[in-house]
């Protein structure tokens, strides 16, 4: 007894810490996934959201300096028109002074777009415009030049050498624009072609990152699986186990029964056939005896004593035979010993017991006949001492294949799903052994109900 | 006066050589033999023809019962008293059944058996005193627990007076020389009496007509 409750303890104490390991590495690692993905998920947002922001400020940029140029350039095309409306004219001061105001103004507005468009450029960036705004000063001159010249020079030699001069910045600031704005769209490709390279280098990035979540992923399913199905393997060793154990304990149930069942049998046999013969045989002899030796009084009297005690041994011998095996089961069969068995019972407890058979074979295998004695010994002995019955009716019927068996009572009844006592267990056992279903029915107060169906051999 | 010829069936030795010796002190019977087991009381029946077996139940091969049918039906001249330790109804019922015509417990009294042995072999039978009062005690015991009527009070002096003498082994016909009637009339009675009394064969009228002391 001490060997297996002593084992049990130290054999599972490793296997419990193996558990409490293994489950640490499932948290561990599943642990790890989620945050790699929570990871993979937060970085390729916060990438996107960089990317987009830099995107709109290349493109703004871009339309920033496009518009300055246009600018530039619409002050350019203004001043240039003017100034030819201003050479056609008939020159006046008043004209020239409406000139003056309006070039001025075109000019401010120019300059500070030109300005202010330099101011927001990089420092590295800002030498092509510059290089526009000395031209532009230098046009914006030139034009001064122009309107300060004498009316009547300018009458005299209309487009000459001033209006040259003219043309010439004019062009040269419009070719600077032009430059600047195929800078500029060099400038958009190749602000866009970082911006590829960028995403082609977080595509790869993220490539990487998923990649290496899988196999993290894999791996740890893999063990996962594993692990279930070390589990699973291990589970069903211990149900087979367990299912072994059961049917052992079955066959050593069933061994005692029959063991139990022979011995009694043996020994009532014993007591029936040897002490009881040999008792019967001893009266038979006292008998004789007493016939033969006719007078002498003390030892008729003596004769006498040896016959009622032998007798009385005999009373006893014969009814431990019984009470441990009646020989009717052997003798007579089932109906008889059963017939028997309700009169004793009836005859010990008082209570009523009908015994009813319908076509019950004299000749039952020696195991269904014991299995029913032994149930209805039980049931009957339940019905008198737990249910306090005043009747039972025990009802055998042969049917073909099948042995039933019904016992019912009118005793105090009980729960049969809470109650479930040695005997009850017993009598299930004897009937399972034989392929057999022992169902019982019973309420409190309402009595209880037993019926056994087993199934025959075929004969 | 013709010795009555016994035979003595017995799986224990012991017990048949007391029997042997109680039988053969007697000047009219004679033990022709002894067997222990049903199957050879059977063959030895029918070679040696006894007029009396005297025959154990838990014997080996073949029970008393068994070998008791057997002999009734193959050899009907030679009667049957069971010797047993049983003293239980279910045995006596179907010893009667089987076609005993005597019913004796081991411890009856020698002269019980001396007297079951001349009874049997008049065709008549014969039950030990403490089967008989197990027998009636039982009966009464019944009748108490189940509250009923005893059914041999609905009986007429003349339905008692041919129970009786039916359940002495008598036949129908001896029955109605005896009485001065008619067999038909013997056998309405006989079926009123089974009705009336809740039996089905010669051997459960027997057993009742013991258990209420009519014969003994």
């Amino acid at each position: 007894m001490t060997g297996p409750t002593g084992k049990t303890p130290i054999a599972s104490q490793p296997t419990a810490q193996r558990r409490l390991g293994s489950r640490i590495a499932l948290l561990v690692g599943f642990g790890a996934l989620l945050m790699l993905m929570a990871f993979i998920g937060a970085d390729s947002l916060r990438t996107l959201g960089a990317f987009e922001a830099s995107n709109n400020r290349i493109r703004q940029d871009f339309l920033y300096r496009e518009h300055t140029l246009d600018q530039v350039r619409a002050g350019l095309y203004e001043s240039a028109n003017l100034m030819t409306e201003y050479l056609l004219m008939e020159p006046s001061p008043q004209s020239r002074e409406a000139l003056r105001v309006q070039l001025s103004s075109i000019q401010a507005e120019a300059s500070s777009a030109l300005k202010a468009c330099i101011g927001s450029l990089p420092a590295g960036t800002r030498e092509p415009f510059q290089h526009l705004a000395t031209e532009m000063e230098a046009y914006w001159s030139t034009l001064g030049h122009v309107i300060a010249f004498d009316p009547e020079t300018n009458a005299r030699k209309p487009g000459s050498f001033l209006s040259g001069a003219v043309r010439q910045q004019h062009a040269k600031a419009l070719t600077i624009t032009k430059e600047l704005s195929v800078l500029n769209s060099e400038d958009l490709r190749d602000a866009e072609r970082r911006i590829a390279e960028a995403s082609g280098q977080f595509r790869r990035r993220l490539l990487m990152i998923v990649i290496i979540g899988l196999l993290f992923g894999l791996i740890l399913a893999g063990g996962t699986i594993g692990y279930a199905g070390r589990l699973e393997k291990h589970l069903e060793e211990k149900y087979d186990e367990s299912l072994q154990v059961q049917q052992e304990l079955r066959e050593l149930s069933k061994r005692l029964v029959d063991t139990e069942e022979r011995e009694r049998r043996a020994i009532s046999r014993e007591l029936h056939d040897e002490v009881g013969q040999s008792l019967s045989a001893l009266l038979l002899d006292v008998q004789n005896l007493t016939e033969i030796s006719s007078g002498e009084g003390t030892l008729q009297k003596g004769l006498q004593n040896i016959k009622a005690s032998a007798e009385n041994c005999l009373d006893e011998v014969r009814n431990m035979a019984l009470l441990l095996r009646p020989s009717m089961l052997d003798d007579l069969g089932l109906v008889a010993a059963l017939e028997w068995q309700a009169r004793e019972v009836s005859k010990r407890t008082g209570m009523v017991v009908d015994m009813v058979e319908k076509d019950v074979s004299e000749h039952l295998p020696e195991e269904h006949k014991t299995c029913v004695y032994r149930i209805v010994q039980e049931a009957l002995n339940n019905c008198s001492k737990h249910a306090y019955a005043k009747n039972v009716r025990v009802v055998v019927r042969q049917e073909r294949n099948h042995l039933q068996v019904t016992i019912e009572d009118d005793g105090r009844g009980f729960d049969p799903r809470r109650m479930r006592g040695l005997g009850l267990i017993g009598m299930n056992e004897r009937v399972t052994q034989l392929g057999g279903v022992l169902t019982v029915s019973s309420n409190p107060a309402q009595g209880t109900r037993l019926e056994v169906d087993l199934p025959l051999p075929n004969a | 006066m013709k010795k009555l010829r016994i035979l003595l069936a017995d799986d224990h030795v012991v017990m048949r050589s007391g029997l042997r010796a109680l039988l053969e002190r007697q000047p009219n019977l004679e033990v022709v033999g002894e067997t222990e087991n049903g199957r050879s009381t059977v063959e030895l029946v029918a070679s040696l023809k006894p007029d009396v077996v005297v025959m154990d139940i838990g014997m080996p091969i073949l029970n008393g019962i068994e070998a008791t049918k057997t002999i009734v039906t193959e050899q009907p001249a030679t009667a049957v008293i069971i010797l047993s330790m049983h003293a239980d109804e279910s045995y006596v019922m179907r010893a009667l059944k089987a076609g005993a015509r005597g019913y004796l417990l081991k411890d009856s009294a020698p002269a019980d058996l001396l007297t079951a042995i001349q009874a049997v072999s008049q065709n008549k039978s014969f039950f030990s005193p403490k089967v008989s009062r197990i027998l009636a005690e039982d009966y009464v015991r019944v009748l108490k627990q189940k509250g009923g009527v005893d059914s041999y009070d609905l009986l007429t002096d003349r339905e008692r007076e041919i129970l009786q003498l039916l359940a002495e082994g008598k036949a129908n016909k001896e029955v109605a020389t005896s009485l001065n009637i008619s067999p038909y009339t013997v056998e309405t009675h006989r079926k009123h009496i089974l009705e009336k009394l809740n039996l089905h064969n010669p051997a459960e009228l027997i057993l009742y007509a013991v258990r209420k002391g009519i014969i003994s």
